[in-house]
């Protein structure tokens, strides 16, 4: 146990005992089987959409894949509603969140003291916290009413836009997080030769900083991007769409999402049935879905990681 | 994390400030300030919001909390705003964060660890678990509701709910440990390599196993990072509704037939405090907006007061180290 | 490994702590949950002074089609209705070998109504609705647009020409599949017609939001029960004609159904487990029993004596199937 009270130590004192080996490899053992466990769930999650899309894609007629709106219960199944819908939300969203998160993360990034940081920093974090369902209420019951129908009085009460706004706030802290991460690893060394040229501090933030970023922000506004089309509660809950929805274009008026899609047949069929194909469908929106913001978090990924090997 | 970085930086940084100023003379910037404005207008929206959310809540809420605290807290869901209470919401919400404290933390945090302390970087397998933990994070929360539904109410639902066809909290709290195991694994990740190589290499030079070394240096050093990852996972899956629509949480009615901390109601059906949030916001007229906002008070303490906690850890956590 | 280790647990747990078979379980209509959950908050305040074992009862309110899919299926022990068993959900349910109780509890009437301002609009005729919310009617923007329509299906037509703006429950609804039958129905099967409304509504499961959508707008349409019409400020209750002049929906008219826009409402029992479950036999004591107030309580309209006797009576004997 305590080599050092030797004298002298051997080959076979360092080996360790056989205990302590086993105990080693146990535990790597398990270790590796804990890792393994999410590539686990990415299988199960994929193999729960395919059964179930597969069938749906199988049997559906292609003519209602196309048709005046998404009405599950009634064999329509409009892509271009609920894709068209998650797309205008997301609009909505990054219209509030691109100017507010970018903004905060340039201050917070560029000019806040060290003390400053430590208490505006927290708050957005505390932002980033707030359950979805409870912006999915602010929504409804105070952005809806005393924001959107102020300013637009043709707006209904469930709005895509008073919904937008909501997923905005909700990814703000997501933009400003990655931005700001991105803006502080370009080095010092940029901007102390863009002073001693006699740049000002505007002209190095907006001409060299902010250029020297943009992967990272790219990748922040396309993680946002991936939050609002999968945020699903606030739409839920504030822009009025209910099991079905027809194709509508206007952010004024209620409308249908990929995700409120899901979550309203869920919610209205407590068992998820319905007729014919109508529970294949949420299989097959999730489907979307998943394929989706798969393919905008694996480009935001190429663009973190080309930040990383720039600096 | 990068508030520590070096000391260097913060001094450079007043030299550019010396720099600058001995360049422009000292003259006020007139663009740049109102830049300035803007940008830090920009951040104080986003407290604005914040401000205006919870004063919000609070107004349309406070009677409810005043008035009949006990009541709410402790009553059950009924069909009038007036005798609606929360405390079959604050048990689901409760046991899914036991499910998330018992699943996720310790299968997370032993992931991270695999993947930090055993795993060669650049190894194939441990770059493909990498790549497939960040899109797992990636994944909207509704489609591990399809999950949820697939696996634990239809295959399962023998097994986690016999008398609920499925429906159970154990169906929910397995589906919200998986839901934010990507996010443990992140973070306790990040802290893991926040960990000076210097503490395992003195670890190693005595002749500790990996295990060892990991354990009792490794680990200790980067519990208050894994601890503050933990907790930011524990209150999002608080507060998730999403995937508990799809496995089916009961939104009308549930009796409070059951004892808070009663294993074999385990099986039963259930509902959580964002479902009861997500049915009283469709419920318009007064009385249920002000219970509705009254529920979302709490849920707020709740999750605010661990985010709270988390930051707070951090900060303490960062000085120390800085 | 540790998720496993919990649900054996859990197994376990369950085997040992027993008492879970004494639930309840209701699904069905939205429209008849508020009177199962008045019954069963009754209920469970009554058995807890009783000092009885405890029971777990849970109340939600998919729709009525969609409750008998999950009741026909053996998995909820009561399913509430707002319009009769199909022959098919019978079919699904004989399949199944699932025997059902049919106990008629109260009435409800659907309730056409307008916002408070729209003074234009006092009485339509069945063939108005049809021709306002029908399956012909799709794009229509304004009332008006559903004259021609509106006098060629027999309707009084003479609309105003104002912006039409429609509401109502979702196609997963008891109340949409009731709207359906009693104002669409008829019409729409002499002209070859699907049986259903137009799509471009706007649709909500739940009832408070259409009288919130009516209120909004001041030449709106919308429909809900009557429970949720009588509750509502600032809306009309617009009467309606099936041919033997306006009627208003009030209790009496929606009890003798002289009302033509008014339905029974419904919950059916499973008998075999009312064979086992007495905790489900006191519930359904209870809901024709003390509680049995808890109808006109939320809003709809009692039965009277008689009909209150019979279903009583068939409770008492269980007797099974549809009337």
């Amino acid at each position: 146990m305590l080599p050092v009270a030797q004298p002298r130590i051997s080959l076979a004192d360092l080996r360790g005992d056989r205990r302590r080996t086993r105990t080693e490899k146990l535990v790597r053992i398990l270790l590796f089987a804990a890792a393994l466990t999410s590539v686990a769930i990415s299988a199960a999650i994929i193999l729960s959409l395919l059964g179930q899309t597969w069938t749906f894609v199988s049997q559906v007629e292609l003519s209602s894949l196309w048709s005046d709106g998404w009405f599950p219960r009634r064999g329509q199944y409009d892509i271009k509603t609920i894709v068209t819908g998650s797309i205008l939300v997301s609009a909505v969203a990054m219209v509030v969140a691109v100017p507010l998160g970018l903004g905060a993360a340039v201050y917070l990034s560029e000019y806040a003291s060290q003390r400053a940081r430590k208490w505006l920093k927290p708050t957005l974090e505390i932002l980033a916290g707030i359950p979805s369902v409870v912006l999915g209420f602010f929504a409804l019951a105070f952005i809806s009413p005393q924001v959107v129908q102020r300013i637009f009085s043709e707006a209904t009460a469930f709005s895509m836009a008073a919904a937008g706004i909501g997923v905005g706030i909700l990814v703000i802290p997501l933009m400003a997080t990655i931005s700001e991460d991105a803006m502080r690893s370009v080095p010092d060394a940029l901007r102390e030769a863009s002073t001693g040229v006699g740049a000002r501090k505007i002209t190095t933030t907006v001409k060299v900083v902010i250029p020297a970023a943009v992967s990272g922000l790219v990748a922040a506004f396309i993680v946002a991007i991936s939050r609002a089309i999968g945020e699903t509660m606030v739409v839920f809950i504030a822009a009025g769409a209910t099991g079905g929805s027809l194709f509508s274009t206007d952010v004024l008026g209620p409308g249908q999402t990929m995700t409120a899609a899901m979550a309203s047949q869920a919610a209205g069929t407590d068992q998820v049935r319905g007729e014919a194909l109508t529970f294949q469908s949420l299989f097959f929106v999730g489907m979307l879905l998943f394929l989706f913001t798969l393919v905008l978090n694996l480009a935001a990924d190429r663009f973190v990681r080309r930040v990383r090997q720039a600096y | 994390m990068s508030v520590m970085s070096n000391p260097a930086t913060v001094g450079s940084t007043a030299a550019t400030e010396r720099v600058r100023r001995s360049i422009t003379g000292g003259k006020a910037d007139v663009k740049g300030t109102i830049f300035m404005l803007l940008m830090l207008m920009a951040l104080l929206m986003s407290v604005v919001i914040l401000a205006v959310l919870v004063i919000d809540m609070v107004t349309q809420g406070r009677t409810v909390l005043t008035e009949r605290l006990g009541d709410f807290v402790t009553g059950s869901m009924s069909s009038q705003p007036e005798a609606s209470g929360i405390l079959q919401g604050l048990r689901g919400t409760f046991w899914i964060g036991v499910f998330t404290v018992v699943i996720a933390f310790p299968l997370g945090i032993a992931s991270a660890i695999y993947l930090e302390e055993y795993a060669h970087h650049k190894s194939r397998v441990a770059r493909f678990i990498d790549v497939n933990i960040r899109n797992l994070a990636g994944v909207p929360s509704v489609v591990y509701g399809i999950l949820g539904l697939t696996l634990f109410v239809k295959a399962m639902g023998g097994i986690v709910g016999p008398n609920s066809n499925g429906r159970s909290v154990i169906a929910a709290g397995l589906t919200l440990a998986i839901l934010v195991l990507p996010i443990v694994i992140i973070t306790s990740a990040e802290a893991l390599r926040a960990v000076p190589r210097g503490i395992r290499e003195a670890g190693f030079g005595v002749g500790a196993t990996r295990w060892e070394v990991t354990r009792h240096h490794v680990l200790p050093y980067a519990a208050p990072g894994i601890l503050t990852g933990t907790v930011l996972a524990l209150a999002r899956s608080l507060g998730e509704a999403a995937p508990l629509i799809l496995v089916g949480a009961t939104t009308g009615y549930l009796s409070g037939g059951t004892e808070f901390l009663d294993l074999g109601a385990l099986t039963d059906r259930f509902t959580a405090l964002p479902i009861i949030i997500t049915t009283w916001a469709g419920r318009p007229g007064e009385g249920w907006v002000s219970v509705t906002a009254a529920a979302i008070i709490v849920l707020l303490v709740v999750v605010l007061v661990a985010n709270a906690a988390a930051i707070l850890l951090r900060n303490r956590f960062d000085k120390k180290r800085g | 490994m540790p998720a496993v280790a919990a649900v054996t647990a859990c197994l376990a747990l369950t085997s040992c702590g027993g008492g879970s078979t004494s639930s309840v379980v209701v699904s069905g209509s939205s429209t008849v949950e508020p009177i199962s959950i008045a019954v069963a908050e009754f209920f469970t305040a009554g058995n807890e002074a009783e000092g009885n074992e405890k029971v777990s009862v849970s109340v939600d309110g998919p729709g009525t089609g969609d409750g008998f899919e999950l009741f026909c299926d053996g998995l909820t022990d009561i399913n509430d209705a707002s319009s009769k068993i199909k022959p098919e959900q019978i079919e699904a349910c004989e399949s199944n070998g699932v025997e059902f109780i049919e106990l008629p509890i109260g009435n409800d009437g659907i309730v056409m109504m307008t916002s408070e301002s729209n003074t234009a609009v006092k009485c339509l005729s069945t063939g108005d609705i049809y021709a306002l919310a029908g399956p012909e009617s799709q794009g229509f923007e304004t009332w008006a647009e559903a004259d021609e329509l509106a006098t060629e299906v027999g309707g009084q037509g003479d609309l105003p020409d104002a912006p039409l703006d429609l509401i109502g429950p979702g196609e997963e609804s008891g109340t949409y599949v009731s709207f359906v039958e009693l104002a669409i129905e008829d019409i729409a099967e002499e002209r070859g017609q699907e049986l259903q409304t137009r799509p471009d509504y706007q649709a909500s499961a739940d009832d408070n939001i259409i009288v919130q959508g009516v209120q909004g707008s001041a030449t709106s349409l919308g429909w809900v029960g009557f429970a949720f019409a009588r509750e509502a400020e600032d809306v009309t209750m617009i009467e309606v004609d099936d041919g033997d002049g306006c009627v208003a929906p009030t209790e009496t008219t929606i009890a003798d159904g002289t009302y033509p826009l008014s339905r029974p409402l419904f919950i059916y029992v499973n008998k075999s487990v009312a064979a086992e479950n007495d905790s489900l036999v006191r519930f359904v004591d209870h809901y024709l029993g003390e509680a049995v107030d808890s109808v006109a309580d939320v809003g709809y309209v009692a039965l009277s004596d008689t009909a209150l006797a019979e279903t009583r009576e068939r409770w008492q004997s269980r007797t099974q199937g549809a009337a």
